[in-house]
């Protein structure tokens, strides 16, 4: 996934002069996760640099930068790093548009490699999407795949509104198949939509970043039993794609949210309350949420017991079926 | 990319160990060229101005050279010590924090019983 979200970031340095990426660590050094590995060679010191650790001054320069028409894509090197620039993405970036009734253009995309799965110590895994998805004026979104990690960003990078990119660093290292006749060719869900990453008829799971992988292995072990699960990855958390999110629950009649975030505001509320207002009539069963815990994010050792397994999507499954 | 299928030489150069250090000495090197060492286990001992540390080793695999005798004034950035690493799991190189995620097998416990239709 890291090859596709740099291909894609020099892709969009290449089409438009007015990109910039910065951060920390993402010039001379290519990024801490290699992102963006031979951007600030390709495409210059001036347009690819690096940044003081100080969050809030990466997005308050972006803003800044907007406003006089650039179009910035900064990176937050960690989520829990985020805290600091939340001032500056929710009270400007997320405003600015609004506040100056259309004058100030605020086509900014916040890169934020995101939740958890890597053993990481503290501040370096969080699930910031229902925190940001909750601001009027910001778009989120999470990819879930390579392919889909490169078409999500350019997307992104190219929408006139702020945009805050979740990227699951868990699947940073995923590999799958490229295609070779380029990118750009592979057909990409349309700007906000989300996608059926797999048709079933007897329950719909809905996930998004590194969690949609782990459906479809429930999936797989599903359909062992002769359980026929759909799986839906968002894609847009914010404005999410309520259409087809309620469309493959009312097929299925069944749906389980699946997210590493804390149950309690997740985003898997939203989810579900939207799926009961869209589908009353075609459910058999109330939705289910399988989150992590009520708790930060646990030291190493302890994730594999925080993050959602595919037992603990399994026996939400069952529970659904069982109504 | 770095990809590494075979083992290769990395050379791990000294950090600046206190925030805008430009040197530290070397007082004991804790390994010797063609011993073994894993990730986090002790590799050196050096001295700043502001105190004596303990450096783990970045990498797993064997030591190859030792680039400053015990008792030599090394400069921040300056090679410390080259190993042989280990290739990774998964071809790639970690970043500064965590570990790739390897694929799990995945144990399942829980069995369905599909719906009457």
């Amino acid at each position: 996934m890291r090859d596709a979200l740099n291909r894609a970031l020099d892709t969009a340095l290449a089409e438009d002069p007015a990109t910039l990426v910065f951060g920390e660590d993402v010039g001379r050094l290519g990024g801490v996760f290699r992102v963006t590995d031979g951007l600030q060679r390709r495409h210059g010191a001036d347009r690819v640099f690096d940044t003081p650790i100080a969050e809030s001054g990466i997005v308050g320069l972006a803003v800044g930068l907007a406003m006089n028409g650039w179009r910035p894509v900064p990176e937050i090197q960690f989520d829990g790093f985020a805290y600091p620039a939340v001032d500056q993405i929710v009270n400007q970036m997320a405003r600015m548009h609004y506040r100056s009734r259309g004058a100030a253009p605020m086509p900014i995309t916040l890169r934020v490699p995101s939740f958890g799965g890597i053993q990481a110590p503290e501040h370096h895994g969080e699930s910031l999407e229902a925190l940001f998805a909750h601001v009027p004026g910001l778009r989120v979104a999470a990819p879930a795949d390579p392919l889909d990690a490169y078409h999500l960003l350019l997307q992104s990078i190219r929408c006139e509104d702020p945009v805050v990119f979740l990227e699951p660093k868990a699947r940073y290292w995923d590999r799958a198949p490229l295609p070779e006749d380029g990118w750009a060719a592979a057909p990409a869900p349309p700007m906000g939509a989300g996608r059926v990453v797999r048709a079933g008829r007897h329950a719909t799971l809905v996930a998004w970043g590194a969690m949609v992988r782990r459906c479809l292995r429930a999936a797989e072990l599903a359909a062992e039993d002769g359980v026929d699960l759909e799986v839906v990855d968002l894609r847009w958390l914010k404005p999410l794609d309520a259409d087809t999110v309620a469309a493959s629950a009312a097929r299925t009649r069944r749906a389980v949210v699946v997210h590493e975030a804390p149950l309690t505001a997740g985003l898997g509320g939203e989810v579900a309350a939207l799926i009961t207002e869209r589908a009353f009539r075609d459910l058999a069963a109330p939705v289910q949420r399988v989150t992590g815990f009520d708790v930060p994010y646990p030291a190493g050792p302890l994730e594999p017991q925080y993050l959602p397994t595919v037992d603990r999507i399994l026996f939400a499954v069952q529970r659904t079926l069982e109504y | 990319m770095s990809e590494n299928a075979p083992a290769r030489e990395s050379t791990f150069h000294l950090p600046d160990l206190g925030e805008g250090l430009v040197e530290a000495t070397v007082l004991e090197w804790l390994v010797a060229p063609g011993d073994r060492i894993a990730r986090n286990d002790p590799l050196v001992e050096v001295e700043t101005t502001k105190s004596a540390a303990e450096i783990p080793s970045p990498a797993t695999g064997v030591v190859a050279r030792l680039h400053a005798e015990a008792g030599a004034v090394v400069a921040v950035g300056a090679p410390l010590v080259t190993f042989e690493v280990d290739p990774e799991p998964g071809g790639g190189a970690p970043g500064i924090v965590g570990t790739v995620p390897a694929e799990e097998p995945t144990r399942r416990r829980v069995r369905l019983r599909p719906p009457r239709e």
